[in-house]
């Protein structure tokens, strides 16, 4: 006992800041570091970019436009084939500038200057010139945290624009992803538009992502193409939030071997459509 | 920390150990805030230095292997709460501060420029390798990972690895200076 009360009187003020340290850092991961995202808003605000690089932003925008266009297209073409054609819902947001990236070098997050504030909620989406960016996964009451669709922990659920083709989008931290078709001999060729698929279940359908840039059919288990990601991730300053409700208990039958993630549940013979 | 007995006669907020630790406090706060942003010259390959990194060596170069790994463990917290806690990040700072503490450095290494630099660099090393190996054992382990075949981590974690590695180390200086001069002048004073 007389032990116990000299550590005590001799380490309280240590054990003290110990536990102090210990607790308010276990505090701040509670709430995901949203306190420390509200300083570093504050502190950029000064800093957080205007509008440059017009030039590199604007091109990629063309880029989007002509996505669209062939998007467009083909949704055309397709309408008169079918009966059950969802409109898609038309897309308005906030905008918000990048203030920051992410906090570690393995996942590839943007923070954005807008939160619970704006009306921002965990699952919106955001798009950006170029097409689509991510989703938001935290938000603080002035920023919001996104998960960009280059980190490899990233799925969307994608399509071919022009053949209809279904896959999975996989970040592989660069501004190439990796879409895996569930089709043994898919209907694509390199140029090919790459849009979000109506079957995923975290992002709204035909929002453009990329242009496929090479094929590799050969790739087991599925089919492999690697696709030029649209949108400038690395330099991007600007991005749009969508909200966006994503449907998380979809009870449709998943295809074994599909990652169930941002699930998209492919049907049989669906990408076989013209 | 170790003279708050002595100094109780003046008012808290002047003790030198409220001083210390509200210092020690708000140098990890800048190395939070500098975590996210990309200052030009503060990047190679998007990969920015690993400040935490630096300041759990610099904390743990002359400190117990207990110390460090406390420290370790609160910056591990707080950069899960700024990224994702799985895999955490507790665990490669907590094995970075007691290897610099157990590290035997007045055989090995001076305390100048270059032996922090190194130490840093091989810490940034080890850190992303413990990392990496949280990452690749979740693959193996759980069926549905949402993350990328072996191959494709490794190959990574040698890029993510390399470029924090060099980026630290250069940047440790800076850090390490003020922080350890600081600490020398409050272990010194009374």
């Amino acid at each position: 006992m007389f032990a116990l009360r000299r550590w005590w009187t001799r380490h309280a003020l240590k054990a003290g800041m110990v536990t102090l340290a210990i607790s308010s850092a276990w505090l701040m991961r509670a709430n995901d570091g949203a306190v420390i995202y509200e300083t570093y808003h504050w502190l950029t605000r000064p800093l957080q970019p205007g509008m440059s690089r017009e030039q590199q932003f604007e091109n990629s925008y063309i880029l989007e436009l002509q996505q669209r266009i062939v998007e467009l297209e083909n949704q055309n073409r397709s309408l008169q084939t079918l009966n059950d054609y969802e409109a898609a819902n038309p897309l308005d947001g906030v905008r918000a500038t990048v203030i920051g990236r992410g906090a570690d070098h393995w996942w590839q997050h943007i923070v954005l200057n807008r939160g619970s504030r704006n009306d921002v909620a965990t699952g919106h989406v955001v798009t950006g010139p170029g097409g689509l960016i991510g989703r938001v996964v935290a938000v603080s009451p002035s920023t919001s945290r996104v998960l960009l669709i280059s980190d490899p922990t990233s799925r969307v659920g994608a399509k071919v624009s022009r053949s209809r083709a279904m896959g999975v989008v996989r970040g592989q931290s660069n501004n190439r992803v990796v879409m895996e078709f569930f089709e043994k001999l898919p209907d694509v060729k390199a140029g090919d538009v790459i849009v979000t698929s109506s079957y995923s279940r975290l992002f709204p359908q035909d929002i453009p992502i990329g242009r496929i840039e090479s094929i590799d059919l050969t790739k087991s288990p599925a089919p492999e193409a690697v696709i030029q990601v649209s949108s400038p991730l690395s330099i991007l300053e600007w991005a749009i939030i969508h909200p966006f409700e994503p449907q998380e208990t979809v009870d449709l039958p998943v295809l074994p071997g599909a990652t169930p993630e941002n699930g998209l549940v492919p049907e049989s013979g669906d990408g076989a459509r013209p | 920390m170790s003279l708050g007995v002595r100094a109780s006669s003046l008012p808290l907020w002047r003790q030198p150990w409220v001083i210390n630790s509200l210092a020690t406090a708000a140098s990890v706060l800048v190395c939070l805030l500098l975590l996210p942003s990309r200052i030009p010259g503060m990047e190679l390959l998007g990969v920015a230095p690993h400040w935490l990194l630096i300041w759990v060596v610099a904390w743990s170069i002359k400190r117990t292997q207990w110390e460090a790994a406390v420290a370790g463990l609160v910056l591990g917290l707080l950069q899960d709460a700024m990224t994702s806690p799985n895999p955490t990040h507790t665990l490669s700072l907590i094995v970075v501060g007691v290897l610099t503490a157990r590290l035997q450095k007045q055989r090995y290494l001076q305390e100048d420029i270059v032996s922090v630099a190194l130490i840093v660099f091989a810490m940034a090393v080890i850190a992303e390798t413990v990392l990496a190996l949280q990452i690749s054992f979740d693959q193996l382990v759980s069926a549905n990972s949402l993350y990328p075949p072996l191959g494709r981590i490794w190959i990574y974690h040698q890029r993510v690895a390399l470029s924090s590695a060099i980026l630290s180390s250069l940047w440790a200086p800076a850090l390490y200076y003020p922080l350890n001069h600081w600490w020398e002048r409050y272990a010194a004073e009374p």
